[in-house]
């Protein structure tokens, strides 16, 4: 996967696998597990959810009110220039 | 699977879209099913990608799978990110959906469901979808660059300038008819009114609790905004019933006006974590989950359309708004067919986060489909109902009367019966006091969308319940596109600004902050005033502007990927942009015309301002406000022109050989991706 080791949805690398229908550690994922997957990944991407995980990565931060914080300052300038279709 | 069982299968499908569009067409006289056109809009969509989005990416895009995207060698963690294609696609989707393909078909639907229907799907598989997914693939193969960088670089200095002017004009022309739409939607709606000042504070509780009581998590916090926002629509009901309460809330178009201006302002100038990122959250929410239950609905319910295939307004003499079939049922359906804006965001972020150039297609192509089939729903919407009902609803005053006998007189003596009387029972049935004269498409879609869901979830009890909520999804929607778009716009001046005294560019300079913000909003304000004060109804003048100038920007995007394919030395398969580039100069062209010269005052502006001016008593702002619109118009119309003639400059260079055929693409690098894969 890439370097970050982190997928566009904030997922790690064992999750993207199984996304691509890879068995791991011989299990494979249902059709139902795998759909669930993603679209849990493509909301946790379209509610930046993912995008604060791969700050926390970046950063090497946890969770908290400061680092959330330091992360809306980041991504406030772009959030607000990113046009939202009619 | 064997390929006689594939061929066996598309065949199938082919037969079945046939048959389905050949009833939608040619089916007169008792009413047909909205499955009809659910399925039409299906096999369409999946012809078109299945073997159209197939040609154009491999005959003339040449999709390169070995070729690494800017996500990969430009991976940052931040915009650069490489992500799963449905991620993707969903990520997109939830950019490129707005109010537009709702309110856009809704409009449209007084010609009948046919021209608008057939509009949506050949005009989104020709035209919308191509134009998303030629754009992104170009964006991809050059960092992710904006459109307007890309119009620079590969048309020329003037169509940068144009694009840019493209992008401002629509923001303002958008907000104003966006604002006008919810002014309609909520004025002596009391109901209404309050559940949608209740989303204001419940954006900003939103924001504090994702700021300080559960950081990050943004779903949990939407899903708590959304129950707070359904608790706010069974509040509605309580305060409509209350006299004194409902008193507070009774707002005239003008008060509501002035208010959505105020907002307007100062969404734009408070932080962005405390009101626009949780009112953008909880209207993605909102509208995600709205789009797949209506898609449920529909299907469930599977209703009759009551609207016939066409009416007798398609000779222009329409009460909706003024204008013949050609070309204003094109301009008025912009979103769900073809739309400019959303090259904008194909050039966005969308091509930042792509793995594989192969995916554009999926992303680009297919996330227009569904926007596409969310305009068909909005059709279907507008078409179950009564066409007496339509019409009452969507007819100006100017048009119809004010007095409910006389309007349902005027609408019966079209042909579409409805009586007084049927109008206040459905006004009761949803919580209103009346239904009369509510312009702007989205009370029509809301009782549409109301009746498909209390026919297929809760029954009748339900309508009135259902039918705020599709007018809170609606004016969520667009209260969330006026935010994000006053700040865009707020930005974009002051970028330009910069060039003139730096400090005006400070994004974090309040004196600048304040100023550039009052310019955007009074600029949009403008024109919500204008169309809040027309007797005709503004939406009938402004809607075709906003549409006029959204295909604008899809003729400046046509432009730079025709340039592009000219300069790929693919100018044989040049029609694939340039034939969707011809058509949307022949209707900006032709409906602007109409709307600047028109003899008929319901159509043209100046011989409006004429009519205005000869009349006793003439109101100059009216005459002022038709003279600007022409002025507006015609400087739209010029922009298209300048653009055109500065690309068809370059291509004859590039094909005559003056020019080399260069493209300015990033060099090419081989993805890890592709060997990951094999291995």
């Amino acid at each position: 996967m890439n370097g970050a080791g982190m997928d566009g949805a904030g997922i790690n690398e064992v999750e993207m696998n199984r996304l691509h229908g890879k068995s791991m550690r011989g299990i494979s994922l249902t059709a139902f597990e795998h759909t669930l997957t993603l679209l849990m990944a493509a909301l946790r991407e379209i509610f930046d959810e993912a995008a604060y995980a791969r700050f926390l990565n970046r950063k090497q931060m946890t969770a908290s009110r400061e680092t959330y914080a330091a992360f809306c300052r980041e991504c406030d300038g772009a959030k607000a220039r990113r046009p939202r279709c009619c | 699977m064997p390929k006689p069982l594939r061929v066996l299968i598309w065949l199938v499908v082919a037969a079945l879209g046939a048959l389905s569009l050949a009833t939608v067409a040619l089916h007169r006289g008792e009413q047909i099913n909205a499955m009809w056109l659910v399925v039409a809009a299906i096999c369409t969509y999946a012809i078109g990608f299945r073997f159209y989005s197939k040609f154009i990416a491999t005959k003339v895009l040449v999709l390169d799978g070995q070729r690494a995207t800017p996500a990969e060698r430009l991976e940052n963690g931040r915009d650069f990110v490489p992500t799963n294609k449905w991620v993707v696609f969903g990520h997109h989707f939830a950019a490129i959906a707005g109010p537009g393909p709702l309110v856009g078909p809704v409009l449209a639907a007084q010609f009948g469901y046919l021209p608008g229907t057939l509009w949506i799907l050949a005009g989104a598989v020709f035209g919308g979808c191509v134009q998303d997914f030629v754009i992104l693939l170009f964006s991809v193969r050059r960092d992710g660059k904006s459109l307007t960088e890309m119009a620079r670089e590969e048309v020329g200095r003037l169509g940068g300038l144009v694009a840019y002017m493209a992008v401002i004009s629509i923001i303002v022309i958008l907000l104003g008819v966006c604002a006008l739409v919810v002014v309609n939607a909520l004025k002596a709606s009391p109901w209404g009114t309050f559940t949608i000042a209740m989303t204001i504070p419940i954006a900003l509780l939103m924001g504090v609790y994702l700021r300080t009581l559960r950081p990050g998590k943004v779903l949990e916090t939407s899903a708590l905004g959304f129950v707070l926002v359904m608790l706010a629509i069974w509040g509605g009901q309580w305060v409509s019933q209350t006299p004194s309460l409902a008193a507070w809330f009774t707002l005239s178009a003008s008060a509501l006006a002035i208010l959505i201006i105020i907002y307007g302002f100062a969404a734009s100038a408070l932080p962005v974590w405390l009101l626009l990122a949780p009112r953008d959250y909880l209207s993605t929410f909102v509208k995600l989950g709205t789009i797949a239950l209506l898609a449920l609905g529909i299907v469930a319910l599977r209703p009759g359309l009551h609207m016939p295939p066409l009416t007798r307004f398609i000779d222009g003499t329409g009460p909706v708004f003024a204008g013949n079939v050609f070309p204003f049922a094109f301009i008025t359906i912009a979103c769900g067919a073809i739309s400019g804006f959303h090259s904008l965001i194909s050039s966005g972020t969308t091509p930042k986060l792509i793995r594989r150039e192969t995916e554009a297609r999926m992303v680009g192509y297919g996330a227009m489909m569904a926007e596409s089939m969310v305009a068909i729903m909005a059709m279907i919407a507008a078409c179950v109902l009564q066409p007496g009902i339509y019409f009452a609803i969507n007819s100006p005053a100017g048009i119809v009367g004010q007095a409910p006998e006389a309007a349902a007189a005027t609408i019966s003596g079209w042909g579409f019966p409805i009586t007084a009387a049927e109008m206040h029972s459905l006004a009761q049935s949803v919580g209103e006091q009346t239904l009369y004269n509510r312009t702007g498409g989205a009370p029509a879609f809301a009782v549409g969308m109301a009746h498909i869901f209390s026919n297929s979830l809760g029954g009748q009890a339900l309508m009135a319940i259902w039918y705020h909520f599709a007018i809170m999804f609606e004016a969520l929607f667009i209260l969330t596109v006026l935010d994000a778009g006053t700040r865009v716009g707020r930005f974009m001046v002051q970028d330009a600004l910069a060039h003139v005294w730096k400090p005006l560019g400070r994004t974090s300079w309040y004196p600048s902050v304040l100023s550039t913000s009052a310019l955007i909003v009074g600029a949009w304000g403008y024109f919500l005033w204008q169309g809040v004060k027309d007797p005709l109804g503004g939406i009938n003048s402004l809607w075709p502007l906003f549409g006029i100038s959204n295909q604008l920007l899809a003729a400046v995007a046509l432009c730079v990927a025709t340039t592009i394919i000219i300069k790929m030395s693919k100018a044989r398969y040049a029609a694939v942009t340039l034939l969707p580039l011809i058509w949307l100069v022949a209707i900006t062209f032709t409906a602007s015309w109409h709307k600047i010269f028109d003899p008929n005052p319901r159509i043209g502006f100046l011989s409006h301002a004429s009519l205005l001016a000869a009349s006793p008593g003439a109101n100059a702002r009216l005459i002022f406000n038709d003279r600007l619109d022409a002025v507006v118009t015609a400087t739209l119309i010029v922009m298209i022109g300048l653009i055109v003639l500065e690309s068809m400059v370059e291509w004859a260079r590039v094909l005559s050989g003056r020019k080399q055929a260069k493209v300015k693409e990033s060099p090419f690098v081989p993805t890890r991706f592709a060997t990951e894969e094999q291995g």
